[in-house]
This record gives C-alpha cells, structure tokens and sequence, in this order.
C-alpha cells in the first residue's frame, strides 16, 4: 500500500463548486471516495488526475453505475473506514 | 498541526459561512490551532464596505474583523477565486493573506473542516 | 496509523434527514466502524444536522426512520449523541431545559441526544482519532 496523504470525501455532484474545489486541492498521494451523488462522477467520466480513485459501492449500484466503473475501486462501508485510517488526514467536501 | 476551516460560500445568503466562523471561533477559544481558507463564492466575505442594515443582518466584516483578536492564526484567501470575484490585494484587510489552494496548503494542516 | 488496532470515531452530521443523504451515510460508516472493533466516542449535529434529534420527524410508514434508528444505534453502542445549541435553538429543537429558560410551549428533543455547545465538538476532535463530516449535496 503506497503512502495516503489525504482522503478526500465528495458526496457533491460534477456540477457542484466544491467538486472543482476538490480536484483542485488534490495531490498525487491522496485518494477520492465517491459517496452519494459524488458517484456520479464516474458517469460524467471526470478525470481525476493520478488519485486514486474510490466509490461506494452501495452509491453507485443505487444510481444504476455498476457498469462504468472500470478505474475505480469499488469499496463497502467497512473498507471505508479503513481508509480513513490509512490517510494522514480525511476532507469531507 | 493546526486545524483549517474552509468557507466557500458567500454570506448573507447561507448561514454555513458564519457556522463555519463559529467552529473557528470555539477551536480557538479552547486553545486549539486554527485558520480559515476563503475560497469560491466563500471570498465574498472579505470584501471591505459590506452595509447590511437594509437586511437585517450582522456584518460578517466585523465578525471578521474579530478573528485575529480571538486567536485564529491564519485568515486565507485563495488568489483565482479573488480573482474571479473582482476582490483586489488592496481591498483586502491586512489581516488577510492571499495564497494557492492546492494540496501543498491542505499538507500544512492536521485536518481541515466546512461547516456544511 | 494502523487500521487494525482499535481507533474512536467522532462523528459530524451537517445535513438534514429527508433532505440530504447524510444521516444514513452516517449511519452505515458507524455500524461498519463498530463492526471493525472501533469506538464511535460520540456523534455532533451541526447546522441542518440537528433535525436527526427532533422527536417530532414522522416519515411515511413505508420509509426508514432515521431520527428513530439513530436513537436506536445510540442506546445500543452508549454513544452520545449531541446537538449543537446554537443550530439547535435557531431552528426550533429544544429539550426541557431550553423550553423553561425561553417559556416555549413545548420541547422536541428525542432521547438520548442531548443539546450542548461547541465545545463537544472540539472535545470529540482531541480525543477522537478521527472526526469525520456528513454533509448535504448542496
């Protein structure tokens, strides 16, 4: 497991400003979670730099997802929290 | 490490922005480390000549104008946002200071936080 | 900061129930956080967040009752649960106590949580060994 800076939390849509803000602030060791409308990222094929890339599984099956998530890890609850462990420090955007 | 407060959205319209000042304010009252990032919308705040009287509001100007007084270290403004939002360096109080938001910043905090 | 060992949570809802998805995205992360073997030290409703604690929220039947299933995981793990006062009291939840200092027809609050200031939250940020968000989408 390579180093985790920050784990970045975004439950915002693509169109929302803190979805930029986000991708913005983010740096080569951190990672994403995609949690609630944050999955839909993954259908409006954002690119998301060299982070690594995850999303809740239950997000993304809810809004009918599974299909496009080749780059992206999918994570439950429990894996989750253990990310949030793993990282330095955790931003919920 | 300190703390950063990010408010990104404007005042007057949404109460997050002065929710987010009264975390900032109860950190430092306990003598916790904090400062705050205006960025987006947020850097609305810091803009000088603000007259609320007609909307039956505070003034986050003054509220702001607090900050320093109330131990919050740092009140920072992301540089393109006050770009964005036409608020010059010499609009800004001196108390503020302009920077980059990007990850070098989020790396000087131990966590950083928005109200809603 | 090893993820096997034993860590506490402090948990931080800012969206409403039935506006936003935060309750319930609150919820799963704190049964799989107890799951694991780790501590939620207690849970903080900010802004919106504070309408989780009103004992008044009647969904529809048919749908979850978040202010009840929260209540429910509360008792059940004895965490505290904590409303903001200063949302609490701005957007009309009260307990005993505030309804006899402001002579208000009623109070609202739902058992266990309590109403108190600031300070639980940043108490729950020392002691915890992460304090997590749960914000709305807007």
């Amino acid at each position: 497991m390579n180093e985790l800076h920050t784990l970045h939390i975004l439950n915002k849509t693509p169109d929302h400003p803190r979805f930029g803000e986000c991708l913005g602030m983010l740096g080569p060791d951190d990672a994403i979670v995609l949690i609630e409308n944050g999955v839909l990222g993954l259908a409006a094929a954002e690119g998301f730099h060299s982070a690594r890339v995850y999303a809740l599984r239950d997000d993304v099956a809810a809004r009918g997802l599974s299909g496009s998530t080749q780059a992206t890890s999918l994570v439950d609850y429990s894996e989750w929290v253990g990310l949030t462990l793993q990282a330095e420090r955790v931003i919920s955007w | 490490m300190a703390m950063l407060i990010i408010i990104d959205q404007p005042p007057y319209g949404g109460w997050t922005g002065r929710e987010a000042l009264d975390m900032a304010f109860s950190l430092a009252a306990f003598d916790q480390p904090v400062s705050l990032l205006f960025i987006g919308a947020g850097v609305n705040w810091l803009r000088t000549g603000q007259n609320t009287s007609g909307i039956e509001q505070k003034s986050v100007e003054k509220n702001l104008a607090a900050a320093p007084v109330f131990g919050i270290e740092d009140i920072l403004a992301d540089r393109i946002s006050c770009e964005r939002y036409g608020i010059a360096p010499p609009e800004l109080a001196d108390s503020v200071v302009l920077t980059d938001a990007n990850a070098e910043l989020l790396a000087q905090y131990s966590q950083a936080a928005f109200a809603g | 900061m090893n993820n096997l060992d034993p860590h506490s949570f402090t948990l931080v809802i800012t969206g409403a129930p039935y506006s936003t998805q935060a309750p319930q995205t609150a919820l799963s992360f704190a049964k799989a956080a107890i799951a694991a073997g780790h501590a939620i030290d207690r849970v903080f409703l900010y802004g919106d967040g504070i309408h989780l604690a009103s004992a008044l929220v009647t969904p529809p039947s048919d749908e979850p009752h978040w202010p009840k299933n929260w209540a429910t995981f509360l008792e059940e793990h004895e965490v505290p649960g904590v409303a903001c006062i200063a949302s609490a009291l701005r957007r009309g939840l009260v307990d005993d106590k505030e309804q006899k200092r402001y002579e208000l027809d009623a109070s609202n609050l739902r058992a266990p949580f309590t109403i108190a200031g600031l300070g639980e939250w940043v108490e729950g940020n020392i002691k915890s060994s992460r304090t997590l968000y749960f914000h709305g989408d807007r």
